[in-house]
Protein backbone atom coordinates (compact mmCIF):
# COMPACT_ATOMS: atom_id res chain seq x y z
CA UNK A 1 0.00 0.00 0.00
CA UNK A 2 1.01 3.40 -1.08
CA UNK A 3 -0.10 6.98 -0.37
CA UNK A 4 -1.11 9.00 -3.37
CA UNK A 5 -2.83 12.66 -3.51
CA UNK A 6 -5.46 12.60 -6.65
CA UNK A 7 -6.48 16.07 -7.28
CA UNK A 8 -9.50 15.53 -10.56
CA UNK A 9 -11.15 18.91 -12.04
CA UNK A 10 -14.74 18.09 -13.11
CA UNK A 11 -16.66 19.99 -15.34
CA UNK A 12 -18.45 23.20 -14.79
CA UNK A 13 -21.80 22.51 -15.34
CA UNK A 14 -22.61 19.71 -13.12
CA UNK A 15 -23.82 20.84 -9.88
CA UNK A 16 -22.40 20.39 -6.18
CA UNK A 17 -24.18 17.40 -5.53
CA UNK A 18 -22.82 15.65 -8.93
CA UNK A 19 -19.71 16.11 -7.94
CA UNK A 20 -20.23 14.72 -4.49
CA UNK A 21 -21.74 11.54 -6.31
CA UNK A 22 -18.44 11.17 -8.16
CA UNK A 23 -16.42 11.41 -5.35
CA UNK A 24 -18.05 8.57 -3.47
CA UNK A 25 -18.00 6.82 -6.53
CA UNK A 26 -14.49 6.88 -7.26
CA UNK A 27 -14.19 6.27 -3.21
CA UNK A 28 -15.95 2.89 -3.68
CA UNK A 29 -13.74 1.98 -6.61
CA UNK A 30 -10.44 2.61 -4.31
CA UNK A 31 -12.37 0.54 -1.51
CA UNK A 32 -13.13 -2.53 -4.00
CA UNK A 33 -9.94 -2.85 -4.57
CA UNK A 34 -8.79 -3.14 -1.03
CA UNK A 35 -7.16 0.65 -0.45
CA UNK A 36 -8.83 3.31 1.67
CA UNK A 37 -9.61 6.98 1.00
CA UNK A 38 -8.37 8.74 4.06
CA UNK A 39 -9.34 12.20 3.08
CA UNK A 40 -11.81 14.07 0.29
CA UNK A 41 -11.10 17.67 -0.05
CA UNK A 42 -14.09 19.56 -2.18
CA UNK A 43 -12.62 22.99 -3.24
CA UNK A 44 -15.60 24.22 -4.74
CA UNK A 45 -16.16 25.68 -8.25
CA UNK A 46 -13.06 27.11 -8.84
CA UNK A 47 -11.93 29.54 -12.11
CA UNK A 48 -9.65 27.86 -14.36
CA UNK A 49 -6.03 29.65 -15.56
CA UNK A 50 -6.61 28.45 -18.80
CA UNK A 51 -9.96 27.30 -21.10
CA UNK A 52 -9.98 23.39 -20.60
CA UNK A 53 -12.79 22.18 -23.28
CA UNK A 54 -14.52 25.47 -23.08
CA UNK A 55 -14.76 25.35 -19.72
CA UNK A 56 -13.80 28.31 -17.73
CA UNK A 57 -14.06 27.08 -14.19
CA UNK A 58 -14.20 23.50 -12.78
CA UNK A 59 -14.75 21.36 -9.32
CA UNK A 60 -11.51 20.40 -7.84
CA UNK A 61 -11.46 17.58 -6.06
CA UNK A 62 -8.77 16.00 -3.72
CA UNK A 63 -8.34 12.65 -2.70
CA UNK A 64 -5.71 11.41 -0.28
CA UNK A 65 -5.59 7.71 -1.02
CA UNK A 66 -3.90 4.77 0.63
CA UNK A 67 -4.48 2.05 -1.52
CA UNK A 68 -1.99 -0.64 -3.95
CA UNK A 69 -1.59 0.40 -7.16
CA UNK A 70 -4.07 -1.88 -8.59
CA UNK A 71 -6.62 0.59 -7.18
CA UNK A 72 -4.93 3.59 -8.91
CA UNK A 73 -5.03 2.04 -12.56
CA UNK A 74 -8.60 1.51 -12.19
CA UNK A 75 -9.46 4.73 -10.87
CA UNK A 76 -7.62 6.48 -13.46
CA UNK A 77 -9.51 4.42 -16.13
CA UNK A 78 -12.69 5.64 -15.15
CA UNK A 79 -11.35 9.07 -14.88
CA UNK A 80 -10.54 8.90 -18.47
CA UNK A 81 -13.48 7.40 -19.66
CA UNK A 82 -16.01 9.64 -17.75
CA UNK A 83 -16.25 13.27 -19.51
CA UNK A 84 -17.72 14.89 -16.46
CA UNK A 85 -13.51 14.80 -15.33
CA UNK A 86 -11.56 17.33 -17.41
CA UNK A 87 -8.30 16.41 -15.98
CA UNK A 88 -6.88 14.28 -12.58
CA UNK A 89 -3.28 13.96 -11.39
CA UNK A 90 -1.99 11.36 -8.86
CA UNK A 91 0.59 11.74 -7.12
CA UNK A 92 2.88 9.74 -4.98
CA UNK A 93 3.33 10.75 -1.49
CA UNK A 94 5.36 9.57 1.50
CA UNK A 95 3.16 11.48 3.58
CA UNK A 96 -0.10 13.94 3.66
CA UNK A 97 0.21 17.14 4.03
CA UNK A 98 -0.87 19.18 7.09
CA UNK A 99 -3.95 21.17 6.36
CA UNK A 100 -2.45 24.19 6.90
CA UNK A 101 -1.49 24.58 3.83
CA UNK A 102 -5.87 24.42 2.80
CA UNK A 103 -5.99 27.83 3.41
CA UNK A 104 -3.22 29.59 1.57
CA UNK A 105 -4.89 27.94 -1.24
CA UNK A 106 -8.25 29.20 -0.32
CA UNK A 107 -7.18 32.78 -0.36
CA UNK A 108 -5.58 32.05 -3.92
CA UNK A 109 -9.00 30.90 -5.00
CA UNK A 110 -10.99 34.09 -3.75
CA UNK A 111 -8.91 36.83 -4.32
CA UNK A 112 -12.30 39.32 -3.78
CA UNK A 113 -13.02 37.54 -0.94
CA UNK A 114 -9.81 38.42 0.63
CA UNK A 115 -9.81 42.08 -0.27
CA UNK A 116 -13.19 42.78 1.31
CA UNK A 117 -11.24 41.12 4.74
CA UNK A 118 -8.54 43.40 4.17
CA UNK A 119 -11.12 46.50 3.64
CA UNK A 120 -12.68 45.22 6.76
CA UNK A 121 -9.57 45.34 8.60
CA UNK A 122 -8.80 48.38 7.22
CA UNK B 1 48.57 47.06 -13.96
CA UNK B 2 49.44 48.05 -10.23
CA UNK B 3 45.58 48.65 -10.14
CA UNK B 4 45.21 45.36 -11.18
CA UNK B 5 46.95 43.94 -8.37
CA UNK B 6 45.50 45.99 -5.21
CA UNK B 7 41.87 44.77 -7.06
CA UNK B 8 42.73 41.40 -6.96
CA UNK B 9 43.70 42.06 -2.87
CA UNK B 10 40.17 42.46 -2.64
CA UNK B 11 39.52 45.07 -0.28
CA UNK B 12 38.34 47.89 -2.46
CA UNK B 13 34.88 49.21 -1.45
CA UNK B 14 32.59 47.92 -4.57
CA UNK B 15 30.19 49.30 -6.10
CA UNK B 16 27.83 47.65 -5.83
CA UNK B 17 27.17 45.30 -2.13
CA UNK B 18 25.39 42.52 -3.40
CA UNK B 19 23.74 40.97 -0.20
CA UNK B 20 24.12 37.33 0.13
CA UNK B 21 21.04 35.36 -0.42
CA UNK B 22 20.00 32.29 1.17
CA UNK B 23 17.39 29.42 -0.08
CA UNK B 24 13.99 30.13 0.79
CA UNK B 25 13.35 26.10 1.04
CA UNK B 26 16.30 25.73 3.11
CA UNK B 27 16.71 25.75 6.73
CA UNK B 28 14.09 25.64 9.47
CA UNK B 29 10.80 26.65 9.02
CA UNK B 30 11.36 26.70 5.16
CA UNK B 31 7.59 26.17 3.39
CA UNK B 32 7.05 22.66 1.65
CA UNK B 33 7.20 22.89 -2.07
CA UNK B 34 3.46 21.72 -3.05
CA UNK B 35 2.01 21.91 -6.32
CA UNK B 36 -1.10 22.71 -4.99
CA UNK B 37 -0.20 25.90 -3.10
CA UNK B 38 -0.54 28.65 -5.91
CA UNK B 39 0.48 31.23 -3.15
CA UNK B 40 3.94 30.05 -3.01
CA UNK B 41 4.58 29.10 -6.49
CA UNK B 42 3.54 32.31 -8.35
CA UNK B 43 5.96 34.24 -6.30
CA UNK B 44 8.47 32.28 -8.41
CA UNK B 45 6.85 32.96 -11.83
CA UNK B 46 7.46 35.77 -14.15
CA UNK B 47 4.94 38.06 -14.85
CA UNK B 48 4.69 36.07 -18.43
CA UNK B 49 4.40 33.07 -16.51
CA UNK B 50 7.73 31.45 -16.69
CA UNK B 51 9.82 30.14 -14.12
CA UNK B 52 12.11 32.56 -12.60
CA UNK B 53 15.63 31.28 -12.96
CA UNK B 54 17.27 30.02 -9.63
CA UNK B 55 19.95 32.78 -9.99
CA UNK B 56 17.42 35.35 -9.29
CA UNK B 57 15.05 33.82 -6.99
CA UNK B 58 18.46 32.14 -4.93
CA UNK B 59 16.79 29.51 -4.67
CA UNK B 60 19.27 25.70 -4.66
CA UNK B 61 19.55 23.69 -7.46
CA UNK B 62 17.92 20.86 -5.77
CA UNK B 63 15.03 22.61 -4.43
CA UNK B 64 14.79 24.40 -8.09
CA UNK B 65 14.46 20.76 -9.65
CA UNK B 66 11.76 20.32 -7.35
CA UNK B 67 9.99 23.74 -7.95
CA UNK B 68 10.44 23.54 -11.01
CA UNK B 69 8.31 19.90 -11.26
CA UNK B 70 5.96 21.59 -8.82
CA UNK B 71 5.33 24.57 -10.97
CA UNK B 72 4.29 22.34 -13.85
CA UNK B 73 2.03 19.68 -12.44
CA UNK B 74 0.16 23.47 -11.28
CA UNK B 75 0.06 24.55 -14.72
CA UNK B 76 -1.80 21.32 -15.65
CA UNK B 77 -4.37 21.44 -13.20
CA UNK B 78 -4.73 24.80 -14.38
CA UNK B 79 -3.58 25.97 -11.37
CA UNK B 80 -1.32 28.57 -12.86
CA UNK B 81 -1.10 29.78 -16.64
CA UNK B 82 1.17 28.23 -18.95
CA UNK B 83 1.27 31.70 -20.76
CA UNK B 84 0.05 35.22 -19.02
CA UNK B 85 -0.74 38.10 -21.62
Amino acid sequence: MALYEHLLIARQDISAQQVDALATHLKTIVEGEGGKVEKQEYWGLRGLAYRIKKNRKGHYVLLNINAPSKAIVELERQNKINEDVLRYITVKVDAFEVSSNKARRDDAAKPEGETTTEEAAL
Amino acid sequence: MSHAGSREGGDKRRPFFRRKKTCPFSGAGAPKIDYKDTKLLQRFISERGKIVPSRITAVSTRKQRLLAVAIKRARFMALLPYVMR
